[in-house]
């Protein structure tokens, strides 16, 4: 990304700037009220603002609530489940519990008190329940604060509203997989990494220190970008899990328009091009089944769906901060301490990009992720990364061989030669995890850097093989069948 | 010639860049020189001993470039390149004055009053 250099100093060179607002200071859609702030162009009062920055959220969200979209005629919001909301603390996610709070909890009252009409389905809250998640990274990061208890107190203002504090290391724990999926769910593997295939066996007996676990899994990463996606990948997959475990039909993030196009960038630039649409939308099930999971029951299988969306994709981080501004919102605060120095990691210097991009030329960024939106993948999908739950293409070994940044560029260019052909073929035997972790997880796991980050602590020492997430060793034992795992477990034992 | 007197606040993250603090009542002089080059060496009260010869120089009255200037010399405590670059506010910061978005009076060139609030908020730390 610095080759682009920065935006604010070379672009009055390259384009003329452009004044920040059209002619007048009254806002665009009142034409009365003076306005208050200036959105890619358009000036908007208090009042106007607050009710545009509510319709982008409903309508980032309500079309995808009911399990199967509207027709031509709307029908009430009826999800399949509950509602999780995953919170980090930052102004994204503070903004986003204020919105689905004063939609669905709220108002729903207000207007129930006011009619008393109880029976009218307009009145039924949409949501059962509606569950806040938050994952504390602090014992992952050095020097960080904990910040549960004022997380907790910071969502605790608002009523109706339940509270489920993980920690990262919950990843690593059995106990945490077991309390959703039973005790026959829980497995581990430990994956040798001084070959790019990744051989792994099982852990017997179980690793039961989830905080070494991930300390050795985080310390084994041999780049500070890896260990960055490491922990986004492993908070993500957190959250699904917590979904299914609290019956959510709906995951939604606080991801703004400008935090997206940061991570549709970061992705592409990490071999995630792949990924473009999950960043946008994802719909996510989970092949473990929880113990009480009874298949002949249809609506249980529908149930187990959860829907990832990002209801603030069409609003900025400025609209974000005016709003919590504005709404008196306390923001807990999303802790950069002890990241892995974010002028050398790719996703920092995508962010001064985007965020200089946005400054000045504050129409560009919702271009960016339009144009994002677009891009269809190429090739097949080849079922799910074990590691981090999103699809993954066919055969790694092939997919390394192309560059997803070339793959959009082809999706363009129709002249563009043919992919080359794979390098070799994918031969790989059940316990090579490399066969099923999508480009971006394998990449996380080996790609080598000139400058190896410095250790992130000081106690961990390298070795040469690691446990995985609790979610790995289930996932793949199902692909493979429980009895060729044991079997490849033995040819790696005697090979020891 | 005489002092304004703003109030001025720093949220999202920015006041650990002043002081730990969020609330600054901040005075500047009402009007200070065209030529940015002078308010490195301009007093922050014009009435001060030493003050310049005002007649011998162009003056405006003071507006936002002028208190961020004011600002990272005189109220910050950390890390400038965090709160300021090419003269102006970090991309990712807001400011408003008395509670519109200062690009409605052109940002730098918004001119202030006697008991203005400013507000600047950071968004980089946003989720
Ligand atoms: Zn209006
Ligand atoms: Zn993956």
């Amino acid at each position: 990304m610095s080759s682009c250099g920065n935006p604010s100093t070379e672009s009055d060179a390259l384009m003329s700037r452009r004044p920040k607002f059209d002619k007048s200071k009254h806002c665009v859609k009142c034409k009365v009220a003076l306005g208050n702030i200036v959105i890619r162009h358009a000036v908007y009062c208090k009042e106007c603002f607050f009710s545009l920055v509510a319709f982008k959220f409903r309508r980032a969200l309500e079309p995808f609530v009911n399990a199967k979209p509207d027709g031509p005629r709307r029908t009430a919001l009826k999800p399949a489940g509950n509602l999780l909301l995953g919170f980090s603390g930052g102004l994204g996610s503070t903004v986003l519990l204020d919105l689905v709070h004063r939609s669905y909890i709220a108002n729903r009252k207000d207007e129930l008190r006011r009619d008393g009409g109880k029976d009218h389905p307009r009145h039924d809250k949409v949501w059962k329940r509606v569950i806040v998640c938050y994952v504390e990274l602090c014992d992952a990061l050095p020097g960080r604060k904990d910040k549960i208890s004022e997380v907790a107190e910071a969502v605790a203002q608002y009523e109706g509203v339940e509270f489920v504090p993980l920690r990262v290391q919950d990843a690593f724990d059995p106990l945490w997989w077991r309390c959703i999926y039973g005790e026959d769910a829980v497995s581990q593997l430990r994956i040798n990494l001084e070959n790019d295939e990744l051989t792994s066996m099982l852990t017997n007996p179980l690793s039961t220190n989830p905080l070494e676990s991930l300390r050795s899994y985080l310390s084994s990463l041999p780049t500070s970008t890896a260990v960055c996606s490491a922990l986004h990948a492993l908070t993500r997959v957190l959250l699904l899990h917590t979904a299914a475990e609290t019956d959510s039909s709906h995951l939604l993030l606080g991801t703004s328009l400008t935090s997206l196009a940061i991570s549709l960038i970061r992705g592409i630039g990490q071999g995630a091009g792949f990924n473009i649409e999950q960043e946008i939308q994802e719909e996510w099930l989970s092949d473990i089944r929880p113990p009480n999971f009874d298949s002949n029951d249809r609506a249980n299988e529908n149930q187990k769906g959860v829907r990832v969306i990002r209801p603030l994709r069409d609003v900025g981080l400025k609209e974000c901060a005016f709003w919590a501004w504005w709404e008196k919102l306390r923001i807990v605060g999303e802790d950069r301490t002890g990241w892995p120095d974010s002028r050398q990691e790719i996703g920092g210097l995508t962010k001064d990009f985007i965020m200089g991009l946005e400054k000045d030329y504050p129409s560009t960024v919702s271009t960016i992720v339009r144009t994002c939106a677009k891009l269809s993948p190429r090739g097949e999908v080849s079922g799910k990364c074990v590691l981090c739950e999103r699809p993954a293409q066919e055969g790694v070994q092939e997919w390394k061989s192309r560059i997803s940044v070339r793959t959009t560029a082809q999706s363009v260019d129709a002249t563009a030669p043919p992919l080359p052909a794979p390098l070799q073929a994918d031969n790989a035997s059940a316990t090579r995890l490399a066969s099923h972790l999508c480009y971006a997880c394998h990449t996380t796991l080996t790609s080598r850097s000139a400058r190896p980050p410095p250790p992130l602590y000081l106690s961990a020492t390298k070795t040469s093989s690691t446990t995985l997430p609790v979610w790995v060793a289930p996932r793949i034992m199902r692909k493979v069948g429980e009895d060729e795992m044991r079997a490849t477990v033995q040819e790696f034992l005697i090979e020891e | 010639m005489a002092t304004i007197t703003l109030s001025v606040n720093f949220s999202g993250g920015l006041e650990t860049l002043f002081a730990n603090r969020t609330a600054h009542t901040v005075s500047i002089p009402a009007r200070v020189p065209v030529d940015a080059a002078l308010w490195d060496t301009w007093p922050a009260a014009p009435e001060s001993a030493g003050a310049p010869d005002a007649d011998a120089v162009t003056m405006k009255p003071a507006d936002m470039a002028y208190l961020l200037h004011h600002l990272r010399t005189r109220v910050l405590t950390a890390r400038p390149e965090l709160f300021l670059e090419h003269g102006t506010v970090r991309p990712g910061i807001l400011a408003l004055i008395n509670d519109a978005d200062w690009e409605l009076e052109g940002e730098g060139a918004a001119l202030l009053h006697d008991e203005d609030e400013v507000v600047f908020i950071s968004t980089l730390h946003g989720g």
